[in-house]
């Protein structure tokens, strides 16, 4: 409950929200959708500041970057052409499993970054497609590259900074050229138990020309594989290799058990989710297996 | 107690309302008289909650008040118009949707923006547009068989509306 | 379903239906009380601890808290909090507030405050001083010697043992299972576990108190049991019963939850204190465990049958437990015995139950009340038998359950807390609920070959019977008062509690055919302790038969007023009219009638007389409804996914009075059993504090995860019921967890017997059946 909270700001640009965070000496709180939020409470809160006004609700291009503005939703991030266009969808994918329609509506990218939960669906997804996050503070704005931001976000290191923009630089295209996204929960509805976003290139022998595969609730932040991604490359992709980097996958993560799965089961699904996010790969890829 | 003014648009009135700076949405439209708007979990699980903010579902429990600021906010009590039912509110009394009721002003509300934007919905987009809000007595079954039979008198409804030169023969 | 009936047996719309899809104010908290206070229940983060001192005085002292009660603040009455008929077969150990607490969630001290926030605040100022005491959390230790006793208190009545924590304990036999095991071909004994499911009404608990001008307790409150309710409170806060008056207003819910005493008393000790309205509002946090659950239970399961299928013994024993207190503890538990085995026509049965106290979150009632978990453990074995004998399923099935026209034994022995009555099967629908079931599956096609291609995806299906009661026979009983107006519509007033089912719907159209009336003639009213005769509440789905029988009654003998009065106007014998379509009518040829308005304008104002009258109903039996439960499941090998693809219900409930009513019944109660069976479980730590009290880790099926749903009403005739109804409501929740177990085992070959079926669960077990193949493998290799 926000019983203690003492004034609500709606800043118009990320400098006055800036300067509002700095002189709320701790007590202020940051809100865009709320989800996380709200949810969490928060007896010590004196001053809310919603930066839904703040002007950072964006898709756009930025030479061959695409940039989005922290508090786009996951709707809109459904409906955009350029997100839809944007290595066959990936992220769309991704957003559309972030919880029901109500939810999606109000829930943001910079919301599902800055929360810092591993489970968060957005993060392998641009993990994979080698995401940065611009913060803002008083001095002016930092880029840092998102594995870093993740490790980050819940220690004090960010307090002074606002999220202001996740970057993604162009994919790599081409012939070949596969992404997919994967997620597991009890039901339709859920946070993930694991999910795994992954992207390949083929040759036209069916040798890995690169892969990226990266997975989220199986360790404190979601991350990259690379062990496994540097021994897809120069593979021939079939079944074997397939079951050889599952393995690997379940060797690189460090899953948790709690009221949603055991860790050997997560493991387990790694495992399987990884197989099948590549075997998607390889089959629009246009290689059967 | 602080408090700080709240101008918006409630089911096509425009209100000027006072409240505390952290209280949630769904707490004030319940203060203020919309009894329909359901408190369920407060964690926006449920959907018991929810209102169309400009055309968009949302949990109200989720949404500060503030944050209604300037903004048309659509209740259960909004949507029979002059005392008419909506379709999709005789829909769901026509095919027993309805059992305690609880959660249905939030149903209505998802099912009424699903179709506003997507007039003619697979069953898949109908259960999406549902699966944000719990129901422990129907199952589900017959709420979205209400959902689709409101579509489909609505396109009939359309179709009637035209002169009849334009029919097709 | 016979004859020409008007009202009964038609999909009308509900009466209540235009305030709830409107979101008119029609709940407990649709009210604003001037000068309400907010009350909270302060709970005890301990599962087993003395109170050793409790300090309110800061609390007391913050400014808007208006009262902070603790034990030496109330009276000490013990009673049980569950909503049952007096003298209740519940321990009476339970207390308004005490100095001891007994699971984590357990009521320390209570406080109302001007603002919720107040309110929480009070409580965090609240000093208390615990002695710790040894948890008991564990069902199977909670009997072993030297263990904590939970209930020492000596004030505690109708506990069978509080030294060995043992609740109460059940013992019934028919026959001899001995000699019945022993003339068996096949003797398989199985244990199987069950789980903690929460109710989820999405309503959770609620209630107002207040003193009315004449000084009178108002409670209006989510309950399914309004009297037993106002007997409970006047019990505990010591005033007269008189002086109590319960309101039942729409209800969001209950399945079973509600049938108890859970905020009232509290909350109308408040309402004393302060002489102001009080609300006591529980968050879905408390609502998961500082309401009720199911009863968890361990059960072994004995069957022996000769070389073709024939039943000979059937014998279960079960440890559950209920939790810190007693509430429904041996009612349950009596089901899981009496309404479970009987199922076949087995001549020897026997049932063994241990109920155990753990300090544990409370078990109460819930939808099925002991069959859930009893059905789950009886048509798993059942089923392994058949396929063990080389039997379909569906064959074994029609060879050995209850046929009409036999009696069940068993219910004589297991009543509510005392004897109870033999079951006389007057219409049994589940032949053709078998075969419409089955047809509607596919069953005989798909038993025999599924499109199992190479692919890890695995498909099965399987099947259950089960049934429930109708009304506990000799002790549920009901009554209904009518009275008409001028405009030839009648008042009904029912002490029944419809909490979301459509029971007034249901007993409106009831009244509406006895007395010749279209629906839209009847405005009932229900659940108001002052304004409507007494009803035991909603619950052992003994609304429709019970209740329906009251009304039913009460409108036969309002009809012949009626009559009397039409015969007058029409100058016949009563015995040459009839009645419908809101008029009174000659049955010859040269056909003469009088509308209802005029008869009612004549009886009013001619005849100074108000047609009214009211009539009260049992039953001495309790026709069960059937069901068969046929599942479609498709198991993903690689994650143990489990997804239910069809799930057909054919369900035998007498007479629908309201088909399209009833179906939601049917398709609410698969929702919630597909839930019990996959994903719901109420999780606890090593310290007896609940891991998962939210809808976020707590899941239940939504839309987007329902299968394909079937619903087929099989229609018999009940000649204790009125126009032949039985009950519907809680019957399908018993059948989806081992039908789906069942369609697991088709699917991948693995029995899993416990619940709920988690995929970790299906991957476990087909990890371990490949190992004892390969195994199997190894030792027949030369």
């Amino acid at each position: 409950m926000f019983d203690k909270v003492e004034a609500f700001y709606r800043p118009a640009s990320v400098r006055e929200a800036l300067r509002l965070l700095h002189s709320g000496k701790g007590q202020a709180r940051v809100v865009a959708g709320g989800t996380d939020v709200v949810v969490q409470g928060g007896d010590s809160i004196r001053f809310l500041i919603d930066i839904t006004r703040a002007g950072l609700s964006y898709i756009r291009p930025r030479g061959t970057d695409l940039v989005i503005g922290a508090t786009t939703t996951m709707a809109e991030l459904e409906a955009s052409p350029q997100i839809q266009a944007l290595a066959g969808g990936l992220l769309c994918r991704a957003a559309r499993t972030c919880g029901s329609l109500p939810i999606r509506n109000l829930a943001t990218l910079g919301g599902n970054m800055a929360n810092g939960s591993a489970a968060a669906d957005t993060a392998a997804p641009l993990l994979v497609l080698d995401a940065a996050v611009v913060m803002a503070d008083a001095k002016g704005r930092r880029k840092v590259p998102l594995a870093e931001y993740l490790v980050n976000v819940r220690t004090l290191r960010y307090a002074k900074f606002l999220l202001v923009e996740v970057v993604i630089p162009e994919p790599p295209q081409g012939k070949g050229c596969r992404w997919s996204f994967q997620k597991l929960g009890r039901t339709a509805v859920d946070i993930s138990l694991v999910n795994v976003a992954a992207g390949l290139q083929l040759d036209s022998r069916g040798r890995v020309k690169w892969a990226r595969i990266s997975l989220g609730a199986v360790a404190p932040t979601p991350m990259r594989a690379p062990g496994a991604e540097k021994r897809m490359t120069g593979r021939i992709l079939d079944q074997a290799l397939l079951a050889e980097i599952g393995a690997e996958v379940a060797r690189e993560v460090s899953p948790i058990s709690d009221a949603r799965a055991s860790a050997e089961y997560r493991r387990e699904i790694c495992s399987v989710l990884t197989r099948r996010a590549l075997d998607e790969c390889s089959a629009h890829a246009g290689c059967s297996l | 107690m602080k408090t700080m003014e709240l101008h918006l648009t409630v089911n096509g009135e425009s209100l000027d309302w006072t409240i505390a700076p952290g209280e949630l949405l769904l707490d004030v439209l319940r203060r203020q008289g919309y009894v329909g708007v359901k408190r369920g979990c407060e964690e926006g699980e449920c959907g018991a909650c929810a209102v169309l903010v400009d055309g968009k579902p949302i949990n109200s429990c989720l949404m500060f008040a503030a944050q209604a600021e300037g903004r048309h906010i659509l209740t259960i009590e909004g949507v029979a118009v002059g005392g008419k039912l909506d379709p999709v509110q005789e829909a769901f009394l026509d095919h027993g949707a309805v059992q305690c009721g609880f959660c249905t002003p939030g149903m209505v509300i998802s099912a009424k923006a699903l179709l506003d934007r997507c007039p003619d919905p697979s069953e898949a987009d109908v259960r999406e547009a549902l699966a944000g809000h719990l129901c422990r007595c129907t199952g589900y079954l017959k709420p979205v068989e209400a959902v689709l039979a409101a579509a489909a008198k609505r396109k009939h409804k359309a179709r009637r509306a035209k002169p009849v030169a334009e029919v097709a023969p | 379903m016979s004859g020409n009936r008007l009202v009964v047996g038609r999909n009308l719309r509900k009466v209540d239906g235009f305030k709830l899809v409107t979101g008119g104010a029609a709940f407990t908290d649709d009210v604003q009380l001037p000068g309400m206070l907010y009350g909270k229940i302060m709970p005890s983060p301990h599962a087993h601890a003395r109170i050793r001192r409790i300090d309110t005085s800061k609390a007391k002292a913050l400014a808007g808290v208006h009262a902070v009660l603790t034990y030496k603040d109330v009276p000490r009455v013990p009673h049980t909090t569950a909503g049952q008929a007096w003298p209740e077969p519940s321990p009476y150990d339970t207390y308004l507030l005490d100095s001891k607490v007994r699971f984590v969630g357990d009521r320390v001290a209570a406080v109302a405050a001007e603002t919720r926030a107040l309110a929480e605040r009070a409580l965090a100022l609240i000093d208390v001083d615990y002695e710790i005491l040894p948890a008991v959390l564990d069902m199977e230790q909670a009997m072993a010697p030297g263990v904590a006793v939970i209930h020492d208190e000596p004030d505690s009545t109708k506990i069978y043992d509080r030294e060995h924590n043992i609740a109460g304990y059940i013992l019934r036999e028919i026959g001899n299972v001995e000699q019945g095991f022993a003339e068996s071909d096949y003797v398989v004994e199985r244990e199987f576990r069950t789980h903690r499911q929460q109710h989820c009404p999405i309503e959770p608990h609620i209630t107002i108190a207040w003193l009315d001008a004449d000084g009178r307790l108002v409670i209006r409150t989510s309950t399914q049991v309004p009297y037993h309710t106002r007997r409970q409170v006047a019990m505990i806060l010591q005033i007269p019963v008189s002086r109590v008056h319960v309101i039942k207003p729409r209800i969001g819910g209950g399945f079973g939850g509600k049938q108890e005493m859970l905020l009232e008393d509290i909350t109308g000790a408040l309402a004393l204190a302060t002489r102001r309205p009080v609300k006591i509002e529980f968050t879905r946090e408390e609502e998961f465990y500082m309401a009720r659950t199911r009863h968890p239970q361990i059960l072994r399961m004995k069957m022996g049958v000769k070389r073709d299928g024939a039943v000979m013994a059937s014998q279960l024993t079960v440890l559950a437990t209920t939790g810190a207190y007693g509430s429904h503890s041996t009612t349950v538990q009596g089901n899981t015995g009496s309404k479970v085995l009987p199922l076949y026509r087995a001549p020897n049965m026997r049932f063994e139950c241990h109920v155990v106290y753990t300090n544990n979150p409370v078990a109460g009632a819930f939808r099925g009340y002991g069959c859930p978990q009893g059905f789950f453990a009886q048509e798993t074995l059942v089923d392994e038998i058949a396929c063990q004998l080389g039997m379909d399923p569906l064959e074994f099935h029609r060879k050995n359950v209850i046929r009409l026209g036999d009696t069940d034994h068993l219910s004589a022995q297991l009543g509510e807390g005392k004897e109870g009555l033999p079951r006389l099967m007057r219409s049994c629908g589940l032949p053709q609920c078998m075969e419409r079931g089955a047809r509607a599956i596919g069953w005989a096609q798909k038993r025999k070959s599924l499109p199992n291609g190479h692919t890890h995806l695995r498909r099965g299906v399987g099947m259950a019977c089960t049934m429930q009661g109708s009304g506990i026979a000799g002790v549920d009983w009901a009554s209904a008062f009518l009275k008409m107006n001028e405009d030839g519509s009648f008042y009904l007033q029912v002490g029944a509690s419809d909490v979301g089912g459509g029971a007034d719907t249901v007993l409106a159209q009831i009244a509406a055919e006895t007395l010749g009336v279209t629906l839209d003639k009847i405005t009932i009213t229900s659940g108001d302790t002052d304004i409507t005769p007494f009803d035991v509440g909603a619950y052992a789905s003994s609304t429709t038969i019970i209740s329906g029988g009251a009304v039913k009654k009460a409108a036969g003998k309002v009809r012949a007023q009626v009559m009397e009065m039409a015969s007058k106007i029409l100058n016949e014998p009563v015995d040459k009219l009839d009645c419908a379509n809101n008029e009174v009518f000659t049955t010859c040829v040269c056909r003469q009638a009088v509308s209802m308005t005029d008869i009612a304008m004549r009886a009013m104002y001619k005849e100074k007389f108000q047609i009214m009258d009211g009539a009260s109903h049992f039953n001495t039996d309790s026709p069960p409804p059937f069901c068969a439960t046929f599942a479609e499941v498709e198991v993903d090998t690689e994650t143990g996914q489990v997804r239910v693809v069809h799930l057909a219900t054919a369900v035998d409930p007498g007479t629908a009075i309201n088909p399209m009513q009833a179906e939601g019944q049917v398709e609410g109660a698969v929702a919630q059993g597909l839930g019990y069976a996959l994903t719901e479980e109420l999780l606890l730590d090593a310290a007896g504090r609940p891991v998962n009290p939210n809808f976020l880790d707590y899941k239940m099926f939504s839309a987007e995860d329902m299968p394909k749903l079937t619903t087929i009403l099989v229609e018999t005739d009940e000649p204790l019921g009125p126009y032949g109804a039985k009950s519907i409501s809680e019957v399908p929740i018993n059948g989806p967890a081992p039908a789906i177990a069942n369609a697991i085992f088709h699917a991948v070959g693995v029995r899993i017997r416990k619940l709920p079926i988690r995929p970790e669960d299906v991957l476990r077990a087909l990890a371990a059946k490949r190992a004892a193949n390969l195994e199997e493998e190894a030792l027949l290799t030369p």
